[in-house]
């Protein structure tokens, strides 16, 4: 499997959208990119190989504590996961934590794309950040319900079921 | 020597002010020109050309706001070293004998002026929220009703046709037979419209958070000082694009009339609407440039008015015209105008008086500047009631707009919002990096952790009457300029108990609709806050609204007033002031309605002033 495969199954679990969903925005490859230029290579092919192994786990135990074990509670990969989720919803790279720069980060090598210091990742991602789907909206800005929809009363969507592939 | 142009009319500051002006004078034929400071986006929507000669249209300033990571009402205009705005972000509590400095503004307190406007063509209503309320017959005079604050040389009466012409132009949505408060038990908030009167467009549809809470809150009523008030959910005038009536055809957007002809539900009114269906100045600009007499000039910064001292007239108009906003390589130039008038908003136009040692006999140039200071509360409502949809508000409670308690503290408006807690904690994105953090949620829980709560989030805003008081001002100082070399605004400032009393009475009329609406309440007031008081003991926030008021106030007395009830200037013959600088009181409407109103009128006695010059 490439990386843009494994970044989608990842997130997928992270952020409990199904990969055709996340695939549907249209950024990932963007987000990937901002991932690959700023996190040392072999930290995130760490991070893949660990969920890749995961999957393939036979445990008792449910697949969100497996992620939690793994991946959230350890010092390399848990911020990285987390910087890939706030990804997903805001559209917005944090910097890293400053810890986990001093022990893991690489510093920035001449000027690449993305640097490491927080930044909206495009205009495009903005518009596709999940928050908005979540709290049962549409960007501020950007893709226009229409005139009066502000009167319907809301979808329910706290009743919403799981969707993760 | 060069020869200096001369026109009938010179006008400094093309926002709504200056671009009323400049319509109304043109399409009666005067020569006007534009003095505009910052940059613009001329008549397009649509940026063209290529790299090299790249024309920005009003689009440029959508890719600013997506990728701002801040989404203050700034956040889409760039920033402009050569025409310096304030931010929100600038603000900080100020330590005594320490002026703050770190934004455009210098600040000496004792506490922050918090608002904020924009220097770019079209001014300040290409972020302004569009709320078009008329004040109330009693807020033309406080002094005599209530021993507060001043009267106005003007009456409702007088200002009414001007309203009416006002809320034509701009393109307000709302039915008459609400706005007059008639349904109101409370005879102090009635506001007399002319018979058979309406406005151009149907009211905008009100959220489904504003039915909610008009439904919960029926019956509700307040007691203040041994009377009782009621509590009355009513729609809000707005100048968006809503459902014409009659023949009226609504103004889409500049560039691409097309679009915006119907208020699309972006919820992103401040800091820009995508489509232009709120109104902004573009507009009139553009209505302005079609009658063939009027020149705008971007990128020309006004320093200094030179007197006649035979005639005492505005002799000269003295302006720094550059041509990148990043460089100080700069031009000065100068016009002539038979009339000159300043519409650069209530900072400014006071800056550049004191500048120019213009108008200033009765030492009222940048005093009694106003806003008001806005509380907010916030809560979960039991149910969703759909947050982030529509239009920033709709709806309002203005019951309580008047009432003899004016004697003894401010009145406030509460406008309720429609966009969460976006304006007190930066929801959602100010808010969801907390919960993947710190609340260490992850996948299914995250998502619906986020669909459970935000859709029930939701802010009241209490817009808190603030009076007129000759230390808080505007002034000048040699220390502090910009890289052109104009000075900066120094501010000082401060909240007065009457205030204070005010929003001591709006936190109690919040906590009272709480309870009775089942909300779970999360408002929290810190002293670290900017915009920090206490009154008696308890803590309360204030927030800037963009209500810039009372620099250069109107009055019936040359010793006491900068400009008289025709908005002239008492000192200089052929000077006219026109903004929310005239107005010297605020009280709970917010202001630029009243003060297009204002305008219209002005612009009506500076055409007549013409034919005998
Ligand atoms: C976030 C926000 C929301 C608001 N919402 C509302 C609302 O809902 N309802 C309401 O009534 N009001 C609202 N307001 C206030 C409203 O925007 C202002 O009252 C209004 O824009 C003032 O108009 P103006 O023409 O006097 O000034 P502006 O619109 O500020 O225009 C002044 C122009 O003069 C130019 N200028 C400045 N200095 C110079 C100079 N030296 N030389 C040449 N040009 C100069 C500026 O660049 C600018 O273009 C809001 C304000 C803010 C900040």
């Amino acid at each position: 499997m490439d990386w843009l495969d494994e970044f989608y199954h990842l997130s997928s679990a992270l952020t409990d959208y199904k990969v055709v969903q996340l695939k549907g925005t249209g950024v990932g490859e963007e987000y990937l990119d901002v991932l690959s230029t700023i996190i040392p290579q072999d930290i995130l092919s760490e991070l893949f190989d660990c969920y890749r192994s995961l999957k393939v786990q036979n445990s008792s135990k449910p697949k969100e504590q497996l992620i939690r074990d793994a991946i959230l509670c350890d010092a390399k990969l848990g911020p990285v996961a987390r910087n890939i989720i706030k990804m997903w919803y805001l559209s917005i790279w944090y910097q890293m934590p400053d810890d986990w720069r001093q022990q893991f980060g690489k510093p920035n090598q001449g000027s690449p794309k993305y640097q490491d210091v927080q930044f909206v990742v495009s205009r495009n991602a903005y518009i596709q950040g999940l928050v908005w789907e979540a709290l049962g909206s549409h960007p501020m800005g950007a893709k226009q319900p229409g005139y009066g929809t502000w009167s319907d009363k809301p979808t329910d969507k706290g009743s919403v079921i799981s969707t993760a592939s | 020597m060069n020869t200096v142009d001369e026109f009938d009319v010179v006008i400094v500051g093309a926002g709504i002010s200056g671009a009323i002006m400049a319509e109304q004078l043109g399409a009666k034929g005067k020569r006007v020109l534009v003095l505009e400071a910052g940059s613009g986006t001329g008549d397009r929507f649509w940026s063209s050309g290529g790299a090299n000669s790249k024309r920005d249209g009003y689009e440029s300033y959508m890719d600013t706001f997506f990728t701002a990571l801040a989404k203050i009402p700034n956040a889409p205009y760039p920033d402009n070293p050569n025409a310096p705005q304030p931010l929100v972000t600038d603000l900080e509590p100020i330590t005594p004998n320490q002026p703050l400095t770190n934004g455009y503004f210098v600040q000496k307190g004792p506490l922050p002026f918090a608002s904020t406007y924009t220097r770019a063509e079209g001014g300040t209503t290409l972020h302004w929220l569009g709320t078009c309320l008329r004040m109330l017959p009693e807020d033309f005079h406080i002094k005599t009703e209530f021993g507060r604050g001043l009267d106005w040389p003007i009456n409702y009466h007088d200002l009414e046709k001007w309203y009416q012409v006002a809320e034509k132009n701009i393109g307000v949505s709302a039915n008459a037979d609400e706005q007059n408060y008639h349904q109101i038990d409370n005879p102090s908030v009635q506001i007399p419209y002319q018979d058979g009167y309406d406005y151009p467009m149907e009211k905008i549809p009100q959220s489904y958070l504003d039915r909610h809470m008009a439904k919960g809150l029926q019956g509700m009523t307040v007691n203040f000082d041994g009377k009782t008030y009621p509590i009355d959910v009513v729609s809000t005038p707005q100048g968006r694009n809503g459902m014409p009536r009659g023949s009226y055809r609504p103004v889409g957007a500049v560039g691409d009339p097309d679009l915006g002809q119907r208020c699309a539900g972006n919820s992103n009114c401040v800091p820009i609407c995508p489509i232009q269906a709120k109104y902004n100045a573009l507009k009139t600009l553009m209505q302005a440039q079609k009658t063939h007499h009027v020149e705008i000039r971007t990128q020309c910064v006004a320093y200094d008015l030179e007197v006649d001292p035979v005639t005492n007239h505005i002799s000269k108009v003295h302006y720094k015209q550059y041509s990148d906003p990043n460089s100080s390589d700069h031009v000065c130039k100068a016009v002539r105008g038979k009339v000159v008038v300043l519409a650069a908003h209530a900072v400014e136009n006071a800056k550049l008086m004191l500048a120019s040692g213009v108008g200033n006999s009765s030492d009222q140039v940048g005093r009694n500047l106003m806003d008001h200071p806005t509380m907010l509360t916030w809560g979960l409502m039991p149910s969703p009631i759909g947050a982030f949809r529509g239009p920033g508000s709709t709806s309002g409670i203005p019951s309580l707009r008047g009432g003899d308690f004016r004697k003894n503290r401010a009145a406030f408006r509460i406008e309720i919002g429609n966009w969460g807690w976006s304006w007190p904690e930066g929801a959602p994105i100010g808010t969801v990096p907390d919960l993947i953090d710190q609340k260490n949620l992850f996948g299914k829980q995250l998502k619906d952790t986020i669909a459970s709560v935000y859709p029930r989030m939701f802010r009241f805003g209490f817009l808190v009457e603030q009076l007129p008081d000759p230390n808080n001002r505007v002034t000048i100082d040699p220390n502090y300029r910009d890289q052109l070399g104009n000075y900066r605004p120094v501010i000082d400032y401060d909240v007065s108990d009457y205030s204070r009393a005010g929003m001591a009475a709006a936190k109690h009329v919040s906590d009272m609709i709480f309870q009775r609406l089942g909300v779970e309440g999360y408002t929290e007031y810190n002293p670290s806050d900017p915009g920090y008081v206490t009154y008696q003991g308890q803590g309360y926030t204030y927030n800037g609204a963009g209500h810039l008021v009372g620099t250069h106030i109107m009055g019936a007395d040359s010793k006491t007033s900068v400009v008289n009830r025709e908005q002239r200037s008492w000192d200089h013959p052929n000077l006219y002031l026109v903004g929310c600088g005239n107005m010297p009181t605020i009280s709970t409407s917010n202001p630029t309605l009243t003060m297009a109103a204002l305008t219209y009128w002005a612009a009506d006695n500076v055409y007549k002033a013409l034919a005998d010059m």
